[in-house]
């Protein structure tokens, strides 16, 4: 196995204790408010120093003026994220940047340009297997495959939950589930947006037999049991292979 | 000056766009735009576009913005090659590969707004990259679009009218998982319009569609702010849509240049603007954050807009004598106005209509079909004649 180049967000200090006897030892932190769809989130005090900031958010100016802040006082080996805006604040920085462009990087050139300025890529999930691995092959060891947890179907800025339950006048759960032709979301809001993430779990731990420089696990919404389950291949519920095998349609006129 | 900036699904509605007073229009190509559903330009009508445009001494950009899968890229360069030979103003990217490869082929770029930009640092990142110009997300706010323009001192297209993604744009992949289309790559299906049922509760179905969007009473803020180009959403809409949206705006920003814009016209574009549209618009986040009023809850019948009565296509001066192509039932007696470009709207009342062989008709009822009316005043080409329903 290669636990040693896994990278997962963590839920808990205590997850990581749990995921270090299984050779894990990179661990990302969903940093408070530079996060969306995280129910757990850290303190960049609370981050270690061998730990990578999460930062998912889509961040406005304030967002990018606060970070520029933390990134000036917090001691971490990296940060993973998802704004090119955060590559402006960490280029000079001594610390392992790691682009997770959501739904962007499905193919090998824009890739490569990103390259130029980070030492890794999070290539989508988006694509199939046989993609993921011609792309994979032309940079050995230099791309991070996402690999295992939850996928984002939907990024709002809106407060979706909360508008909903205020309209309904229902008290406010969150997050919830909602289902349409049998396809499934867990819909969970914070302060900065929504996320919708499709249901059940994405399971491509298969990507782990490719030659990649990390493999990528979000823990959001799983119990730390559920992912050494997954790992240790005795998990027992249902999972999902997104889109592996499944070339989404590229429409166009005419073809 | 601001340029107002029209989108044109094709031929008819890029002419009547700059007719109608458009500075710019964004088209799309028959590859790599994100409006696959639109019927699109071949290179020959890109050309022929491009040709029109720029007789008009106006500016025409296209859209390669979807994302690029490995398969997508191999005519790419080719792609961009020819637009660069048909003199087209701009390219609308988001992919990195495609702002690259112009930079490398001297095409200017527009960031389009499938980039999510809301900070000055991330357009800091694509100014090292060549692009001049960005489509910010539609999620900015005032303040977002002040410091930006503070910071770095770029031109901002900013949406001011259309429809809305309740996604930020570019990070929505939930027609890929409903439908197996590529959202990111043209397949939109809108699954933000569809009704979701809760499964784990008895409650209500979870709806999370946008209102549209509608800047009227903020364009001059806009301007003052330092807005460079006001951009209207559709592609896929009809030519009347598109004239009547773009003649508003037109005559909203030429009053405000002139500084003659007043409270009561505002008024009147809003209710003209909400005729044509067939769901509700609003400001969203321009000034404060977008709540329940800015979307909807309930299931919606979407009622097409049956204002649109005909298109002049001739005047005869001599005979006093207007060619109209019907598009939308009227008779004798009706009570219609025309717009249209360089007029003022006029008020009109059907006295007689002729068939193309001159009867006289009391109701025309079959579109396209040619009618001829008479008309002692100004008219020109392109006008179109409308149910009259507010008084200006």
């Amino acid at each position: 196995m290669k636990n040693n180049q896994i990278i997962i967000t963590i839920n808990s200090i205590e997850d990581r204790e749990k995921y270090q006897k299984l050779g894990i030892t990179k661990f990302a932190y969903p940093l408070a408010d530079f996060c969306v769809g995280m129910p757990n989130v850290f303190s960049y005090a609370e981050v270690s120093e061998d730990g990578y900031l999460f930062v998912n958010r889509i961040l406005d100016n304030e967002g990018i003026d606060k970070l520029k802040d933390i990134l000036d006082k917090v001691k971490c080996k990296g940060i993973i994220f998802d704004d090119l805006g955060v590559l402006e604040l960490v280029k000079d920085k001594k610390m392992e940047k790691i682009l997770f462009l959501s739904h962007f990087n499905t193919n090998k050139e824009s890739i490569r340009i990103y390259l130029e300025y980070v030492d890794s890529v999070i290539v989508s999930s988006d694509i199939t297997y046989e993609e993921i691995k011609l792309i994979n092959e032309e940079f050995k060891g230099k791309l991070t495959l996402f690999t295992l947890g939850y996928v984002s179907g939907m990024y709002s800025r809106r407060l979706l939950v909360d508008n909903y339950s205020k309209f309904h006048h229902l008290k406010k759960e969150n997050p919830i589930e909602i289902i349409e032709n049998d396809v499934k979301f867990l819909v969970y809001e914070n302060d900065y947006g929504t996320i919708f993430y499709h249901k059940p779990i994405f399971n491509g731990l298969e990507l782990m037999n490719l030659d990649a420089q990390y493999y990528f696990i979000n823990s959001a919404f799983l119990a730390s049991d559920d992912i050494i389950n997954l790992l240790n291949n005795t998990y027992q519920k249902e999972f999902d292979r997104g889109f592996l095998d499944k070339e989404t349609i590229y429409k166009l006129k005419g073809e | 000056m601001p340029e107002l900036l029209a989108p044109a699904g094709d031929l008819e509605r890029l002419k009547i766009a700059y007719l109608y007073g458009a500075d710019a229009c964004y088209i799309g190509g028959k590859d790599y735009s994100l409006r696959a559903n639109a019927k699109n330009f071949s290179l020959e009508e890109i050309l022929e576009a491009t040709n029109f445009a720029h007789s008009l001494k106006k500016k025409i950009y296209v859209t390669v913005n979807i994302v690029f899968h490995d398969q997508n890229l191999i005519s790419l360069e080719d792609y961009l090659n020819k637009l660069k030979d048909i003199n087209v103003d701009a390219v609308i990217a988001s992919d990195i590969i495609v702002v690259s490869l112009c930079h490398k082929l001297g095409l200017e770029v527009i960031l389009s707004t499938q980039s999510s930009i809301l900070n000055y640092s991330a357009i800091k990142f694509w100014q090292s990259l060549g692009v001049k110009r960005f489509v910010l997300g539609r999620e900015a706010t005032r303040e977002d679009i002040i410091r930006i323009k503070k910071e770095c001192h770029v031109e901002l297209e900013c949406f001011i009218h259309g429809a809305m993604c309740t996604s930020i744009s570019g990070k929505c992949i939930l027609s890929n998982y409903m439908t197996g289309r590529d959202s990111n790559r043209g397949g939109c299906a809108q699954i933000c319009r569809w009704p979701f049922k809760r499964c784990d509760k008895n409650a209500p179905d979870f709806t999370f569609m946008s209102k549209d969007l509608n800047m009227v009473e903020y364009i001059e803020d806009m301007i003052n702010i330092g807005v460079s180009s006001f951009k209207v959403e559709g592609r896929m809409r009809s030519v009347y849509y598109i004239a009547t949206v773009i003649l508003c705006y037109r005559r909203i920003i030429d009053k405000i240049i002139s500084h003659t814009l007043t409270d009561e016209d505002k008024q009147y574009y809003h209710k003209v603007l909400d005729r044509v549209a067939n769901r509700d618009t609003m400001p969203q986040f321009y000034q404060k954050f977008p709540g329940v009023n800015e979307s909807y809850f309930n299931d919606r019948i979407e009622v097409s807009n049956q204002d649109f009565l005909g298109i002049v296509i001739d005047y005869d001066e001599k005979n006093k004598l207007i060619t109209l192509e019907q598009r939308n039932y009227f008779k004798v007696g009706d009570v219609v106005e025309f717009i249209g470009p360089n007029m003022d709207n006029v008020t009109y009342t059907i006295k007689t209509i002729f068939d193309e062989d001159k009867n006289t008709l009391d109701v025309a009822r079959h579109p396209q079909m040619i009618v001829y009316l008479p008309f002692d005043g100004k008219i020109v080409k392109y006008a179109m004649m409308r149910a009259k329903i507010f008084d200006k």
